[in-house]
């Protein structure tokens, strides 16, 4: 049989890239570019007002305090991935983890997210047993702050931060870290030495999954969030359907975009460059 | 020949499925989340043997938006006051026939003489009114005055929360320095915020959403909100119910009214009229009125309501319907931007 021409390959992933990510990108670019029309909508006039609109610093605040939130969650939901995912790897029960790791996708997102809010209320489980063992004298706020919205993040990311990193370390063949305690590096700076690097892909991919959704997350903070936990998502969602300032939405939308691109390609060049000795 | 037998297949289940469609007329109604009793659809089903379609939106804004970006096909809607007059300066509405709603004169005189978003109700029939209140918990707050001042309280602090909507919570500052709530001065719009910027500081957080079942379970002792949804969070929780007190503010603020329209672009317009005439039936509206406990605009209705609403209709005196300020409302939110987004 014919081998197929390479536009035979990329063609049907261009049409759909370009279907919907590309034009969809460049509608909301080009709205923001227009006139906002009093009641919604825009008009067909051109405008800068939007773009103008952005240098506030209260959207300056709120871009930055996503960005914290986001990194904040990424590092954490990172810290738990990293060990569960090499538990799962070097498990003999392999299989039944990684089936626990996928269940609660069984679960619609929203249901989950009540759940929490059943959790960390003020009458919730935890202040509940926390008062039992009277470690606490009154309940503590865990719901409607900040924290919340960091923790329910964490949890809603860890399965995709989980499972990169367990496919990359299930790959890694163990017995260069025993070659690396043969020649007398201790476990910990085996591993650091070792393992790390070759699983680099891995990382990248779960740091990615995580801050890339928590960038522009709108669920968890219009839920949980306290009375100052407003992030981008959330904003634009406002400008959207309440302010009825599409062409600000917009806008926000691009600077959105914006970040998150700019934090992908700081990331990836940072994690490109050559770090140890390369292991074959 | 072979190849184009599934074509064939294929038009003969859309002709099916066409033909079905026009055996049974349609209505297609888009409403806020249950607002309408379902028993009353599937009886207007029954008596003229069409089909509703009843879907659903939760803030005005979101219908507009939806409608603005092409969503077509609704017949009748349910508007605020506020969004009938924009809807029906952006052309969307079709204005009422009134011979096909003799209903009209069932309705409260006074209460029609107050509605200034649609002069001589040309694009709307009322169909619910009411006003936001605050609901407090007894058990864990034992003396406030009913008042927005509640709110000024730092000893609830974290135990409050006010709605997360602009016109509701700016209306209840202005009013409560005897203002309009449609107010589009600057300087009274500024003492608005500073009222709100102090309330901010008490509560855990603005929403519009779950303070229902915040408030059922505990969580919150203070919150504003609207009646109906308030208890129907507490059904069933008893002894949380009796410690439940729901007031409207002494000092008045924005009060809603929800109508009945028919879009310009509806394909049933005669059905539609004959589901707004249905709607104000008054056995049909006292159903309505007594499933939500919301005050009747029915005058003729009122013989067939047998239990008590949440509130009554003269408790809305001191009220003011929210108006369409037009491109005024800009000022309102910057300013609402200013207090969600400020410290």
């Amino acid at each position: 049989m014919k081998r197929l021409s390479t536009p035979a390959y990329l063609g049907p992933f261009s049409v759909w890239i370009l279907l919907f990510f590309i034009l969809p990108l460049l509608i909301i670019a080009g709205t923001s570019f227009l006139e906002k029309g009093v009641y919604g909508g825009v008009t067909g006039r051109l405008s800068l007002t939007a773009w103008r609109d952005l240098w506030n610093p209260a959207f300056l605040r709120v871009a930055l305090s996503t960005l914290v939130l986001a990194c904040a969650t990424t590092v954490l939901t990172f810290g738990l991935a990293l060990p569960t995912a090499y538990a799962i790897a070097r498990s003999r029960y392999k299989n039944l983890l990684l089936f626990l790791v996928i269940v609660p996708f069984w679960t619609n997102f929203l249901i989950r997210i009540y759940a929490w809010i059943a959790i960390l209320g003020n009458n919730g489980y935890l202040n509940q047993a926390l008062l039992y063992f009277g470690w606490i004298a009154e309940p503590v706020q865990f719901l409607y702050t900040g924290t919340s919205v960091a923790a329910v993040m964490t949890y809603t990311f860890l399965p995709y931060a989980i499972l990169p990193l367990y496919a990359s370390i299930e790959r890694f063949d163990f017995s260069l870290i025993e070659a690396a305690q043969d020649l007398g590096a201790g476990a910990l700076r085996a591993h650091r030495l070792v393992l790390l690097p070759n699983i680099r892909a891995g990382i990248t991919a779960s740091l990615l999954f995580t801050l890339i959704p928590a960038l522009g997350q709108y669920a968890v903070p219009q839920l949980i969030g306290g009375r100052n936990s407003f992030m981008l998502g959330n904003l634009i969602a406002r400008e959207l359907t309440v302010s009825r300032n599409w062409p600000l939405a917009a806008s926000l939308s691009v600077l959105l975009t914006l970040l998150t691109t700019l934090g992908i390609v700081l990331f990836l060049r940072f994690s490109n460059g050559p770090k140890t000795l390369p292991v074959k | 020949m072979k190849r184009s037998r599934p074509w064939i297949l294929l038009l003969l289940a859309f002709a099916l499925v066409g033909s079905c469609g026009k055996e049974v007329p349609t209505l297609y109604v888009y409403n806020f989340t249950v607002y309408m009793p379902s028993e009353v659809l599937r009886a207007f089903e029954k008596k003229y043997g069409v089909r509703v379609v009843y879907e659903e939106y939760t803030t005005n804004e979101e219908m507009l938006t939806k409608l603005q970006s092409g969503a077509a096909g609704y017949d009748v809607v349910f508007p605020s006051g506020d969004h009938v007059s924009i809807m029906a300066k952006l052309g969307l509405l079709e204005p009422l026939d009134k011979t096909q709603l003799g209903n009209f004169s069932n309705l409260d005189a006074g209460v029609l003489s107050r509605i200034r978003f649609d002069p001589g109700n040309r694009y709307s029939m009322p169909y619910l009114m009411g006003a936001a209140g605050i609901a407090v918990n007894k058990a864990k707050v034992k003396a406030f005055e009913p008042s927005f001042t509640v709110f000024d309280r730092a000893d609830l602090k974290g135990r409050m929360t006010l709605l997360d909507d602009m016109r509701e919570i700016l209306g209840a500052a202005l009013r409560l320095k005897g203002h309009s709530v449609n107010t589009t001065n600057e300087a009274e719009l500024l003492a608005a915020k500073k009222t709100v910027m102090g309330w901010k500081k008490n509560i855990q957080r603005f929403d519009a959403e779950s303070f229902g079942k915040a408030f059922a379970a505990g969580e919150f002792w203070v919150v504003s909100g609207y009646a109906e949804n308030v208890w129907k969070a507490l059904e069933g929780n008893e002894p949380m119910k009796s410690n439940t007190v729901f007031f409207l503010p002494r000092e008045g603020g924005s009060m809603y009214m929800d109508n009945m329209v028919i879009l310009k672009s509806s394909r049933h317009k005669e059905l539609a009229h004959r589901f707004l005439q249905f709607v104000h039936e008054p056995e049909v509206y006292a159903r309505i009125a007594m499933h939500f406990q919301l005050p009747s605009v029915n005058r003729a209705a009122d013989r067939f309501i047998t239990n008590t609403p949440h509130y009554r209709l003269s408790d809305l005196d001191r009220f003011e319907f929210k108006e369409d300020l037009g491109p005024a409302v800009e000022r309102y939110n910057r300013i609402w931007q200013e207090i969600r987004v400020e410290n």
